[in-house]
């Protein structure tokens, strides 16, 4: 479904990530894992239309999307969770998933979707969403994402924040959403929970993959093992 | 489709630009104001004659302390000051009202009347940095202390003579009201200004009024007081702004509110400054000269005229981002380079 | 004094609407648009062309506002692109002379055209007794209009689709592209819209008293009294402040003075700056 082939990109002249390939197919979970500054939120934004792209080339459904601008990207199906959110602070929750169906009617099923999943929003609907804690802001960026049905949801390290147990049942809420047949995409910094969720794992080091493989085999990796999961 | 999100790496820090250091020796740093004075004082040779010229030439040299002023304020700290023809106003109309309705000497009418706009002027960058108000709001700011001015002068009619304007009894029968001496007076008064903009640039003030225009955070961290140097430049600048309103109420014999206002004088300056250069030190001297020189040609052109300072402005401020001149000047410099490595290159 | 207070209702309304446009243009775009008040006497000159040309008002008020939401549209798509190339504070100042500009250009070609211009709108009829006062019809039609189409925007940016994505893009930019807004085209429709607004007030205003080519630096700056006032990018805090400066100035002009009222007017946007910077009901 998603694709990028030697992506490049960067900021001001300088490449931060270089040369990345990236397969996810349709209805897969795949985690990019990797530690700070390692390129994650840089991949994504080049892959969502946010910051272009200086080599390389994105497509998505084979159809090719580098380059393109980011509201149209969203528009063609992919939904794009960054880390900052970026919520509409003055509108309530309601409002804010209402716009993210833009620029379609609001479809009642999704908004079903949103909440079921998210009970907490619905107590909150009328609440600006610049008063709710970071947890529900959490929920509500990822609510807001799905209102558009996307094809396919991008995260970008959705436990920010978040305290261990809330980041528990933020991936227990994406598991629920994967069976629904929501392809996702997740950079996340927490291994365990990335590889719990994913099929698939992509490692990012210094703007490079590093290591690809299915979750399992990368949990057993070594250097995985040793780098990231906190074991001798 | 260009990058949304504030990176971490700041691409330009400074929002109009970063001007060079000024030179270290003495005499490279002040021979420009030299010969500047020197050319500037041949002029009444050549237009000595006529009065009304002169009188042009006097206005000329009359705006181009006030864009020195601005350049001060405006270019060394970047505190947008839409108030310069009202801050000369302050300076003209309380000379002007000083000496000729509460009978004070000349010099002490000038001497209250500096302090008067100098102590507005030094309030509003007080304000401004307090409630550390960025480009925008102490624009807005100060452009309603302009208003404010403006609708004072004319609402006082008793005292200022309201929208009619003000006949200036002071000064009438002295040196002050010959255009040829006013000139020399004027001229004294630029290359004065012009040696403190650049003694200032050389001080650890001028040090300190560049870090805090590359960056202001970064200047903070090394200790710089942002505020203490924005109310010096708002000090400095409104008291050459109120010195030259007040001497110009006494030479000239007349202000009234269209003197000094803000569509006749601030605007005028920005142009200047959009083509001289901000920041630099002969910007408004070059500014000064070339829109003379147009004002001149377009006379029978009436409010075409405004038609053509509003392209001016687009045109300048779109292609320059601190004036015309350095930009010309920069890419002479690089072509020179080029063709000086170009040649050092040759066998 | 109730007569007084009417008045000021009458004129307050006027106000809000054209602070709406103003406060519009720097929520959404950061840029402060010093050409507004031109796009109001631009409308007032179209339409007292169209009308000496013997075409009825209506039409003749449509073009006017046609031709000022055309020049918004124009302003946007050409000189504000390399505004919104930059960010924050290069933005602001940039978008604020290349307004200016453009401000001096349409004011100097207007007056070059139409030196004595102005526009006056005959509205007859018997003056009507509101609260047992005699209003005129003119001012009645005034307020009237102004109410509706401030109603009308209120609900527009508060019930539809277009509305709250406007409403998005002032409130986070980012975000709204991520749901498939596009700020720029969010940006053309609502610089068109704005002058829309400014030529209406333009028009309802010359139903009270004549409306000259000159007026378009006025115009700007009551603009942007009420827009600071009310807090920049706040649509309601606009129609807010614009009613109250309204119900002052004409307070302050009947008993005071003419200049004073500016000053007080003035004054207010200083202290809002300085003492409450997001105005009224801004964030």
């Amino acid at each position: 479904m998603l694709e990028a082939s030697g992506l490049s990109a960067g900021y001001l002249g300088e490449n931060v990530v270089e040369g990345v390939n990236v397969q996810v197919a349709a209805g897969q979970a795949v985690a990019v894992i990797g530690s700070n500054g390692a390129g994650k939120t840089t991949l994504f934004r080049a892959l969502c239309g946010m910051l272009p792209v200086s080599a390389g080339r994105v497509r998505f459904d084979g159809e090719d999307i580098t380059g393109r601008p980011a509201h149209r990207v969203a528009r063609a199906g992919l939904a794009y969770v960054p880390a900052e959110r970026h919520l509409f602070p003055g509108m309530s929750v309601r409002e804010n998933l209402l716009l993210g169906a833009y620029p379609g009617r609001p479809d009642p099923s999704a908004f079903e979707l949103v909440l079921d999943l998210f009970p907490r929003l619905e107590e909150r609907r009328k609440q600006p969403a610049g008063s709710l804690s970071g947890g529900e802001q959490q929920m509500l960026a990822v609510g807001r994402a799905l209102m558009s049905r996307p094809r396919l949801l991008m995260l970008d390290e959705p436990t920010t924040g978040l305290a261990p147990k809330l980041a528990r049942s933020a991936y227990e809420a994406l598991q629920a959403l994967k069976e629904t047949g929501v392809t996702l995409l997740v950079a996340e910094q927490q291994v365990p929970l990335a590889l719990s969720l994913a099929d698939r794992g992509y490692v990012l080091e210094t703007g490079r993959i590093r290591l690809e493989g299915a979750s399992e085999d990368l949990e057993r990796n070594p250097e995985v093992r040793r780098a990231y999961l906190g074991v001798a | 489709m260009t990058a949304e999100f504030d990176t971490t790496v700041e691409s330009e820090g400074a929002p109009l630009g970063v001007s060079a250091r000024p030179p270290r020796s003495l005499t490279r740093a002040f021979w420009p104001i030299a010969v500047t004075g020197a050319v500037l004082a041949l002029v009444p040779l050549w237009l000595g004659d006529s009065r009304l010229m002169m009188g042009l030439a006097v206005d000329a040299l009359v705006f181009g302390a006030y864009a020195i002023a601005f350049n001060v304020i405006f270019g060394s700290t970047n505190q947008l000051f839409l108030c310069v023809g009202a801050l000369a106003g302050v300076g003209g109309y309380a000379s002007a009202i000083l000496a000729d309705t509460a009978k004070l000497s000349m010099t002490v009418g000038l001497a209250l009347a500096t302090a008067l706009a100098t102590a507005l002027g030094g309030l509003l960058s007080w304000i401004a940095v307090r409630r550390s108000l960025g480009v925008i709001f102490t624009g807005i700011v100060t452009l309603a202390f302009s208003l404010s001015f403006a609708n004072l002068v004319l609402g006082q009619r008793e005292l200022t003579g309201g929208e009619t304007g003000l006949v200036v009894a002071a000064g009438e029968g002295t040196f002050l009201r010959e255009r040829v001496a006013a000139y020399y007076l004027f001229l004294g008064l630029l290359v004065v200004f012009l040696v403190v903009f650049r003694a200032l640039e050389r001080s650890h003030i001028g040090w300190a009024f560049r870090a805090l225009r590359d960056s202001e955070l970064a200047a903070e961290l090394a200790g710089v007081d942002v505020a203490r140097y924005r109310i010096y430049a708002g000090v400095i600048g409104s008291a050459m702004l109120g010195i030259t309103g007040a001497v110009y109420a006494y030479s000239d014999g007349f202000i009234s509110p269209s003197t000094f206002a803000f569509g006749h004088v601030d605007v005028r300056v920005l142009v200047m400054l959009a083509f001289g250069g901000l920041g630099t030190l002969l910007g408004p001297v070059v500014g000064t000269v070339v829109f003379a020189v147009l004002d001149e040609l377009l006379i029978d052109f009436g409010q075409l005229r405004t038609v053509v300072y509003g392209l001016l402005i687009i045109a300048l401020f779109l292609g320059f981002k601190r004036g015309a001149v350095p930009a010309v000047a920069d890419l002479l410099r690089r072509l020179v380079r080029q063709a000086r490595s170009r040649l050092g290159r040759q066998p | 004094m109730k007569a007084v207070a009417l008045d000021g209702i009458v004129l307050g309304l006027q106000f809000g609407l054209l602070g709406v446009g103003m406060t519009l243009i720097y929520g959404l775009g950061g840029v402060l648009n010093l050409a507004y008040g031109q796009a109001a006497v631009l409308a007032a000159m179209v339409v007292a062309i169209t009308l000496t040309a013997g075409a009825p008002a209506l039409v003749a008020t449509a073009a006017g506002l046609l031709a000022a939401a055309a020049g918004g549209v124009v302003i946007d798509r050409t000189l504000m692109l390399p505004v919104y190339h930059q960010r924050g504070e290069h933005r602001v100042l940039l978008g604020l002379l290349l307004t200016l500009g453009v401000a001096f250009v349409i004011d100097g070609l207007l007056l070059w055209r139409y030196p004595t211009g102005a526009l006056r709108l005959e509205i007859g009829g018997e003056a009507v007794p509101i609260l047992g006062v005699r209003m005129r019809v003119g001012s009645l039609l005034a307020s009237g209009i102004s109410l509706v189409v401030g109603a009308i925007l209120l609900l527009f940016f508060r019930a539809t689709t277009m509305g709250r994505a406007a409403r998005s893009v002032i409130q986070d930019e980012v975000g709204a592209r991520l749901v498939g807004i596009n700020p720029a085209a969010v940006r053309t429709f609502i610089f068109a819209l704005s002058g829309a607004l400014a030529g209406l007030v333009a028009v309802t205003r010359s139903m009270t008293s004549p409306v000259s080519v000159t007026a378009g630096f006025d115009f700007t700056i009551l603009a942007l009294i009420v827009a600071v006032v009310g807090g920049l990018g706040s649509v309601a805090g606009a129609f807010l402040a614009g009613v109250l400066l309204g119900i002052v100035s004409t307070v302050s002009a009947f008993y005071i003075g003419q200049y004073i009222t500016t000053i007080v007017l003035l004054a207010a946007t200083a202290l809002t700056i300085v003492m409450r910077p997001r105005g009224l009901l801004g964030r």
